[in-house]
């Protein structure tokens, strides 16, 4: 590698109480893509916001021939840098259109715009898909498209360095390819160097190399192949854990001794199990003690025929079937605006239905009242945990559990026990804000199982969250299927969470495209390496 | 300073103000405080609700009597009942005035003896109570010095003060001081949510990730503001002249320049507010309360400087809001316009009031996360 275009060295970033990234060193060269994955709160958007010159820090960051030591010294390179902070649609103004957008940032960036640039603009339009949309608000737009448009106006200054700051999170397959499709394009041809967090491993796979972070610092480095191998020895077919240095997921073993088990080949994810046990934070296992009530669960919870929601003249969910046994999960799959968010709406009763049938638990749902003592044996997880932030957690579970009626004195033995059986314990009297986003993940579902339901709807509930505490969620809901027979429909953008789920539907702009086992897909499509290649397929193939 | 890229800023916060409908707020705010505040506040009483026990029924008495009957300010009726009754009647608030007239009151006056009238006054909102209290001592001491000469007119004793300024309307006293309420908080509000919608939305990164100057930043955020607003001096002045007829005798220029420099000041204050929340609620909230509560108190609307505390006083004079209601009372009812020092030095103060204000917001603010 010639002289490295970017040299970060010791570089720490403060917060008022806490330490964001500690003594970070990396060095990337021209055209280089180097991944940054981690848990969140693990320092990765701490240090692009060093890089970036737009936070304090302490340390020393070249670029070029410049160096900064302060944000007001990393001015001159500005013109240079792209920065695309974390959140979906973050830097969009939601009344402005597609085109004003791009007019914006090339005005405030005080771009030349001659007919280059408005080719070059012209291009990253259709690379976005976006170029049939100029006229919409970036507000009416979905989740995939507004990642879009903000990709497309961070390179509209064509910059040197660009750092993405998980771009693809909540994201759905689709548009993540398509995001990487830019990306890849922008790098061959104007040489680019990137750096990009991502909690999806087949994307940190494709990445030139990776940064490890762990509790606010860089624990490794290296190429995909180098990283997954470290950890080969330690990776394990599903067994019991006989010692203490182990975890047991779904679907592998990880551990630090040798285990008479047949070994596993591990992906990126396996780096994360094993720096945890090497560290001795291995997640308490997680326990589901039988509910209360003796309510037995009806063998069809759910029945939709011909579920259809319009509004306007936009038709969100187009005559859709759909059928939820009891004790089964059901993924939801689609990419943004699909049509998933609103399906569970309607059948929550936040949306009206305009046409179709719906019967829950037995009961044919016509009106509100139909539905008012259905609610106690409902749960949901919305897209953004419903929580109270200036509230602390064990005085949101108290709360949701007096919307409930649960009587105090048992509401207080079941905060305590799912504290104790979901891990959460430690942080009753953390707030909201405060605790990685696993923790409020599994604090919510708390608050939605308070109530002891018989079935479970969830919003992307695991969108943002880390592997460790992902794979956790899933052994939870494994457990509530198998100890309680509970119903749960579940949607999510991690294709590998599909292979969790006994069946999946497909949505695709309102329609239902596939409604199937996951085994039953991957026999219809047997070169299919990954259940996101079935996705991808299903998708592109109808046009 | 690139004007190109403070031009495509202001722009997009137009743009951004009209589709969300934030316009709305900027003109519909100062309007709706100026039309509420100035016909509901009412320091005035007329129609008092009044009863008077005549226990004289002497001439005297009945010409009293009629000095309440004439006035707009009193609702009369003589009773004949007795005391009690007539006391609860106040509780029951049917009566809101009770004045009792002793019997051989003309007797006693002729006589040259000091009297007594019995007077009884609601007061269960103290200061119409107080008001209503003075008005009778007032009609009282009218009637007394027309009805018989000054000599024994002296007997009944009352505070010599004229309450009966007919000319000191309430509308006079309460819109022109409106105006440097209004022109303290609403751009104040509309500055600091500019600046914290973004911080609050994330989209603050834009400016601090890309070329932009604190300069530039600044400009397309206050400028926008202060035009908008600009637009409110006028329209309060026409809803003070038009709709409330205060008249206005000083120098339009004057009050036009001052309300410019006012609601420049506003705008520095709106800045700092911006620096230090990052929530829009909050900012909102915390503009309100910084605003409105010294912009009621040490305007000198509800009560003058002169009659506060040696602490107030001080605490007036920190704040803005009385030097800029100095020149809008003067442009309206008094007329001096820059020929008094007075002004002119108020002015001053306020000029280097809003140029510090700017600046030390400016310098606070900085281009980076905290």
């Amino acid at each position: 590698m010639s002289a490295p275009l970017l040299d970060v060295q010791n570089v720490t970033v403060r917060y008022k109480e806490t330490v964001g990234i500690r003594d970070a060193s990396l060095r990337a060269g021209e055209g280089e893509i180097l991944g940054f994955i981690g848990a969140d709160g693990a320092g990765k958007s701490s240090l692009m916001h060093a890089i970036a010159g737009v936070i304090r820090f302490e340390g020393m960051i070249r670029f070029r021939d410049r160096t900064f030591r302060s944000p007001r010294q990393a001015e001159a390179l500005k013109p240079a840098i792209g920065l695309m902070p974390q959140g979906i649609g973050l830097v969009l103004y939601r009344n402005l259109t597609v085109a004003e957008h791009l007019d914006f940032f090339a005005e405030i960036r005080n771009l030349k715009q001659d007919a280059a640039f408005r080719a070059y603009r012209q291009k990253l339009l259709e690379m976005a898909g976006l170029a049939r949309f100029t006229d919409r608000a970036a507000g009416h737009l979905s989740g995939g498209m507004m990642q879009k448009l903000s990709l497309i106006c961070t390179l509209l200054h064509r910059p040197k360095l660009l750092l993405l700051d998980e771009p693809t999170t909540g994201v759905d397959p689709l548009s993540r390819l398509e995001l990487w499709e830019i990306l890849q394009q922008i790098r061959r041809e104007e040489g680019t160097t990137a750096l990009i967090s991502t909690a999806y491993m087949q994307e940190a796979a494709r990445m030139d190399r990776l940064l490890l972070f762990d509790g606010g610092r860089i624990i490794a480095q290296g190429r995909a192949e180098e990283l997954t191998r470290s950890v080969r020895d330690y990776c394990y077919e599903p067994t019991d854990c006989p010692e203490s240095r182990c975890i047991r997921t779904l679907d592998t073993t990880y551990s630090l001794e040798p285990l008479p088990a047949p070994k596993k080949e591990p992906g990126l994810e396996a780096l994360f199990f094993v720096e945890a046990i090497r560290r001795g934070k291995i997640p308490p296992a997680i326990e589901v003690s039988p509910r209360e009530s003796a309510e037995p669960i009806p063998p069809v919870v759910m029945e939709a025929r011909g579920l259809t929601k319009r509004f306007g003249d936009f038709i969100a969910d187009d005559h859709i079937d759909m059928r939820l046994a009891g004790g089964e999960i059901l993924g939801l799959l689609g990419a943004n605006g699909a049509g998933k968010t609103t399906f569970i709406k309607m059948l929550l009763g936040l949306y009206p239905i305009d046409e179709g049938e719906l019967t829950l638990l037995g009961r044919p749902i016509r009106s509100a009242a139909d539905r008012r003592e259905l609610k106690a044996r409902i749960g949901y997880v919305s897209q953004h945990f419903a929580l109270y932030k200036d509230m602390t957690v064990l005085e949101n579970l108290r709360y949701f559990a007096s919307i409930h009626r649960i009587p105090q004195a048992r509401a207080r033995e079941r905060i305590r026990r799912y504290a104790e059986e979901l891990g959460f314990a430690p942080y009753l009297h953390a707030l909201p804000g405060d605790l990685p986003l696993g923790i409020n993940q599994r604090f919510s579902l708390a608050a939605a199982l308070l109530h002891e339901p018989v079935v479970l709807f969830l919003d992307e509930p695991t969108s943002g969250v880390d592997a460790i505490a992902r794979a956790q969620f899933w052994q939870l809901l494994q457990k509530l299927k198998e100890r309680w027979g509970i119903a749960i429909l579940i949607t999510t953008h991690y294709m590998s969470e599909a292979e969790y789920c006994d069946r999946v539907v497909l949505l695709k702009q309102g329609k239902k495209i596939a409604d199937d086992t996951v085994e039953n897909l991957h026999r219809r499509f047997p070169e299919a390496k990954s259940f996101e290649e079935i996705f991808l397929r299903f998708y592109k193939e109808d046009g | 300073m690139k004007l190109g890229v403070v031009r495509a800023y202001m722009l997009k916060e137009i743009k951004e103000m009209l589709r969300s409908k934030m316009i709305v707020l900027v003109y519909l705010l100062p309007t709706m405080i100026v039309i509420l505040f100035g016909y509901g506040i009412r320091l005035e009483v007329t129609h008092a609700r009044t009863v008077i026990l005549d226990h004289d029924q002497s001439r005297l008495s009945r010409d009293l009597i009629g000095h309440f009957r004439h006035s707009k300010y009193f609702d009369t009726r003589v009773m004949n009942i007795t005391e009690q009754q007539a006391l609860h009647r106040i509780k029951q608030a049917k009566t809101e005035i009770l004045i009792i007239i002793p019997e051989g009151f003309e007797k006693r006056l002729i006589q040259g003896v000091g009297t007594e009238i019995g007077v009884f006054v609601d007061g269960a909102f103290p200061i119409r109570g107080e008001t209503m209290a003075n008005y009778v001592e007032g009609v009282i001491f009218d009637a007394a010095r027309r009805l018989m000469p000054p000599k024994e007119a002296k007997l009944i004793t009352l505070d010599n003060r004229n309450l009966f300024n007919q000319a000191m309307r309430d509308e006079n006293a309460i819109v022109p001081g409106l105006i440097g309420l209004i022109l303290l908080v609403a751009p104040a509000i509309l500055s600091a949510l500019l600046i914290v919608k973004e911080k609050e939305e994330g989209t603050i990164f834009n400016f601090y990730s890309s070329p932009i100057k604190k300069s530039e930043f600044l400009l397309a955020k206050l400028f926008p503001a202060f035009v908008l607003h600009s637009v409110n001096i006028f329209l309060l002045f026409l809803w003070a002249t038009w709709l409330f007829e205060v008249p206005f005798r000083g120098s339009f220029t004057l009050y036009w320049f001052a309300s410019e420099i006012y609601v420049l000041i506003s705008l520095g204050v709106g800045l700092l507010v911006s620096i230090i929340t990052s929530t829009q609620i909050v900012a909102t909230v915390l503009t309100i309360i910084i605003t409105i509560i010294p912009g009621f108190l040490y305007s000198g609307m509800l009560m003058p400087i002169s009659a506060m505390s040696a602490e107030s006083v001080i605490e007036a004079h920190i704040y803005p809001v009385m030097y800029f209601n100095h020149i809008v009372y003067d442009t309206f009812l008094v007329g001096q316009g820059l020929a008094s020092p007075k002004n002119q030095l108020y002015l001053a103060i306020l000029l280097a009031y809003a140029v510090g204000l700017i600046l030390l917001g400016s310098f606070l603010m900085k281009k980076e996360l905290r």
